[in-house]
């Protein structure tokens, strides 16, 4: 008997690790939908503006949906399971205030992008577009919170009249999941405590976090900057080089 | 969640009308024929295109509204302050200039809006990914700002270092020139709604409003009801006819005409203008010996006398004398009940009621029967207010009865011939080298130590208290009353 139940706990909270791991996982990948939504966000009614920026709104908008219904499902059946541990439902409350902020950022985007394509429409010619100075294309931040290596040009374009539905429709729906949730579970926002062990404050004196994100910098700057940091070192070794070499030759000579 | 649907008190913006009527004017600015003629900006590799000159967004704007110079120059201006156009040569200095400095459209995002306010959780994701993106760049004040809302909101941070991280990220994703545009947008933005201190707030608005301007009030049956009930409450409201109002006004204003600091001058002289602070000591609340105007004031009102303390204890020596003292300190202790300590009031009452309102009590006040039964049935349940109506009657009799007689009296009189009138002081010679004597005012604490030691003085000499019980009866006292007065007009 004592055996099974230890198992079982094993299990348990294996499991338990499990669905820690599964829920970090979505709620990096929402924050990371979220702030992709934002950055297009920024470019409607801009010079940069056109149906393709609009239809990327829209899938990332929808991947948000889904990724948004997982995590409330998984994170409100977590919390109210009474038998978790201090340390878990610490955790859990963390992701959850995580979870919602990312909503509620989400939601006041989806507001303004609503707005702002009533404000801006494409398809009139009365209204032309804000000269803001973009010209580039956002479809690799589109690819970035689609998760997918290339983002295929979706011809077939709805209406903008259905996606201005559309989004309003979403836009009602979070505002009732978000109302479901505070009633669903009460987390009380001045006990959480943010923890940032993977995310060190910035203004924090650690430099590992730094760090980090420079190498990533670096790896991402291919042919940019680094080409050129790369010549001017090597000019700088030639001419010492160089130097050294006229140098020893003075010195032979004199000797 | 912040707490958005929590509805009690007053979370919205007001109206700001004057941005809906910006932003046409905006649009129509990016007409192809009509509008502003761009050109690029030159940086030292990119050129980015729609950048305009201070000189053609100010001549569009009097072309378009037919109006002068100086207007123009001012709704200029107002646009490039509240972010619609900002400046790409000197992006701190929010100003429209004549010149061929550049400016730049703000994208929509970023157009400030009354519905949705600069959140305090974006600014904070702002400044992390700028001090992500290169560590001390902040300014003083956005570090600050940065601390301060590192404590405000703390359990958000993670989500905040995770947002900004994120947002810089995504950010790589698209080409140079739109990178360096993109920060230009966010940082005009920034520096609109989180300005700087010492920079003009453009968007100050005052408090924030109860109800919210942009909801749509349904008419429906109730509201009308409630409208009509306001109209006719507020139709049967007492009015005073403006004549009398305003006569009242000018009344006050040409009786403190002479006494006003600022409109008639002071004597001895103004310390803020002549450094010379005898004018403040002169008048301090408990001045031995206070000025001819103030004497004079106390002639003005009753209210007028009370308010001053020195002439509050001029008054108390004559009724001292005219043996009712008692009602200006039952007016004195309950001035204390209303505006003391929540935890003494029932012991405060209690104690007024034993010296002042007993029967037989030591300084028995003589108000009438009615406000005694009520005042006796209130102090079952003391509260601060309970003896108002007491207070008021006396306050009434001190005004009516007392008052008239002071200022007949000889401790008036005598009052006013010791007042000093203060000369003026001798302009100093400003010599801008001589070494200006500069004293600091007393401390406070040194003041307060002044006042207790003050206070515990008149309390121990004790008020000279006539006991009644043990020395006469109320009829007799009355008598003498009415002895008094008429020994004090002959």
């Amino acid at each position: 008997m004592p055996i099974q139940s230890s198992k079982v706990a094993d299990e348990g909270t294996a499991n338990s690790a499990r669905e820690r791991d599964e829920c970090r996982a979505l709620v990096d990948s929402l924050n990371k939908v979220t702030g992709c939504y934002r950055h297009l966000a920024t470019g409607v009614g801009g010079s940069a503006d056109c149906s393709n920026l609009r239809d990327e709104l829209r899938r990332t908008r929808e991947k948000s949906q889904e990724l948004a219904g997982l995590l409330r499902n998984k994170l409100t059946a977590a919390l109210r399971d009474k038998a978790l541990s201090k340390e878990e439902r610490a955790e859990m409350e963390r992701l959850w205030v995580i979870f919602s902020s990312n909503l509620e950022s989400f939601q006041v985007d989806m507001c303004k992008v609503l707005e702002l394509g009533q404000g801006f429409p494409l398809s009139g010619t009365e209204k032309p577009l804000i000269q803001t100075g973009m010209s580039g294309g956002t479809s690799e931040v589109a690819a970035r919170a689609l998760s997918v290596q290339n983002l295929a040009q979706d011809t077939a374009l709805n209406g903008e009249r259905l996606e201005l539905q559309e989004l309003q429709e979403h836009i009602d729906k979070v505002d009732e999941m978000m109302e479901n949730m505070e009633m669903k579970v009460n987390v009380l926002r001045w006990t959480v405590e943010a923890k940032g062990d993977a995310y060190y404050s910035v203004l924090s004196t650690d430099a590992s976090s730094m760090a980090l994100l420079s190498e990533e910098e670096e790896m991402r700057r291919h042919g940019r900057c680094c080409d050129r940091e790369k010549c001017f070192m090597s000019v700088l070794f030639c001419t010492v080089a160089l130097i050294a070499v006229g140098l020893s030759v003075c010195v032979v000579n004199l000797s | 969640m912040t707490i958005r649907n929590f509805n009690q008190g007053q979370q919205y913006r007001p109206r700001m009308a004057f941005l809906r009527k910006i932003e046409p004017l905006i649009k129509e600015m990016q007409d192809p024929n009509t509008g502003i003629k761009t050109q690029t900006q030159r940086l030292i590799i990119t050129t980015i295109p729609h950048a305009m000159t201070g000189q053609d967004v100010l001549e569009w704007l009097i072309q378009r509204l037919q109006i002068t110079d100086e207007e123009g120059y001012i709704l200029g201006n107002m646009i490039v302050k509240l972010g619609y156009i900002y400046p790409l040569q000197e992006p701190r200095n929010l100003v429209l200039k004549h010149d061929n400095s550049l400016y730049r459209f703000q994208t929509p995002y970023f157009w400030p809006t009354q519905e949705w306010p600069a959140e305090d959780t974006d600014y904070a994701i702002y400044l992390a990914k700028k001090n992500i993106c290169k560590k001390g760049l902040l300014e003083e004040y956005e570090k600050e700002n940065y601390n301060n809302l590192n404590m405000k909101i703390n359990h958000k941070w993670d989500f905040i270092i995770m947002q900004a991280k994120e947002q810089y990220r995504a950010g790589k994703e698209r080409k140079k020139a739109d990178r360096f545009v993109l920060d230009c947008q966010e940082r005009a933005y920034w520096l609109v709604h989180r300005p700087a201190p010492g920079t003009l707030d453009v968007l100050d608005y005052g408090i924030n409003r109860a109800t919210d301007p942009n909801a749509d009030k349904k008419k429906t049956y109730d509201y009308y009801r409630r409208e009509i009930l306001y109209y006719q409450q507020a139709l049967v409201r007492s009015r005073v006819k403006s004549s009398v109002s305003l006569g009242g006004m000018m009344k006050y204003c040409e009786q403190y005409f002479t006494h006003d600091p600022i409109m008639s001058g002071c004597l001895p002289s103004n310390p803020w203008l002549t450094d010379d602070t005898t004018f403040w000591e002169l008048n301090t609340p408990m001045a031995d010996n206070p000025t001819k105007l103030r004497v004079e004031r106390w002639t003005f009102s009753f209210a007028e006398l009370m308010r001053d303390l020195r002439g509050r204890q001029n008054f108390e020596l004559f009724l001292k004398k005219e043996f009712s003292g008692e009602n200006l300190a039952f007016w004195e202790a309950c001035e204390d009940l209303k505006h003391g300590e929540q935890s003494k009031v029932k012991e405060k009452a209690e104690e007024i009621y034993k010296t002042f309102l007993a029967q037989g009590a030591r300084r028995w006040i003589n108000i009438d029967g009615r406000t005694m039964e009520i005042t006796v049935k209130g102090l079952q349940h003391p509260h601060r207010y309970v003896l108002d109506a007491a207070q008021t009657h006396i306050y009434m009799l001190m005004k009516k009865d007392s008052y008239p007689r002071f200022l007949r009296s000889p401790i008036y009189k005598e009052m006013q011939s010791k007042a000093l009138i203060p000369e003026e002081t001798k302009p100093k010679s400003n010599f801008p080298f001589m070494k200006r004597h500069r004293r600091s005012s007393p401390s406070p604490v040194i003041l307060r130590q002044l006042e207790q030691e003050a206070r515990a003085k008149a309390a121990a000499s004790g008020p000279k208290v006539v006991d009644i019980t043990q020395v006469m009866s109320k009829l007799d006292r009355r008598n003498q009353l009415k002895q008094e007065p008429s020994k004090q007009e002959a």
